[in-house]
């Protein structure tokens, strides 16, 4: 039984060090149990992904069940975001100020890239797959840690 | 703004460390502080201001 706890803090060791790693430092106020909580949001999102990308791969179910499938990994996302906010309302102010200029990088850049996708796709077809606004999404996480970067090194 | 929190924190043999625990921030704040790539934020000034014994203005100025 020890060793399967042992296992298992392991594991979520391993997730909140990457976490840290990739978040820059946004936990680094943030109690134990805040890591454990969003390292099992983080495991809770991949793993709700995956089980709803399986059921909606299938054919002949009801609509309410593919509904339901596809806002499975919402609830544990919503709460990995959350427990980021706590996480960035725990920072000092300048860190808490890192992490504004972050977003003051990101947001206008993803304005410009959806205009950018916008008035291209009034111009020619752009290829569904690739540069479906269902990728969108990650464009804002990606330039967030990309303006973070940016916001770390002014302050170094 | 500049400050001279460098020379009182070494004049009281404290470390980046030991001040930015003394006040709660981290130790990345007070380099970035005495460095003058970040002014303080009045109540941080304050709290700084007070591990030091020293007024806000004998510790920060234009």
């Amino acid at each position: 039984m020890n060793k399967v706890n042992n296992k298992s803090g392991n594991v979520k060791y391993i997730i909140a060090r990457i976490l840290y790693i990739h978040f820059g430092g946004i936990m680094s106020e943030a109690t134990k149990s805040g890591w454990s909580r969003l390292a099992i949001s983080v495991v809770g999102f991949l793993v709700g992904f995956v089980i709803a990308r399986g059921i909606l791969e299938q054919e002949g179910l009801a609509t309410w069940i593919r509904v339901l499938a596809a806002l499975l990994p919402v609830v544990p996302f919503s709460m990995m975001l959350w427990e980021i906010i706590k996480g960035v309302r725990s920072m000092d102010e300048l860190e808490q100020r890192i992490h504004l200029e972050a977003l003051a990088v990101a947001f206008p850049v993803t304005l410009v890239l959806l205009m950018t996708l916008g008035l291209l796709e009034l111009a020619i077809e752009l290829p569904p797959e690739d540069l479906s606004y269902r990728h969108v999404w990650a464009m804002l996480p990606a330039l967030y840690f990309g303006g973070l970067a940016l916001a770390r090194r002014r302050y170094q | 703004m500049k400050n001279r929190i460098r020379e009182l924190r070494e004049g009281k043999e404290l470390s980046q460390e030991e001040l930015a625990r003394k006040i709660g921030v981290s130790r990345q704040t007070i380099h970035a502080i005495e460095s003058n790539k970040y002014d303080p934020m009045l109540p941080l000034a304050f709290k700084i201001a007070k591990v030091f014994s020293k007024k806000v203005e004998d510790v920060f100025w234009e």
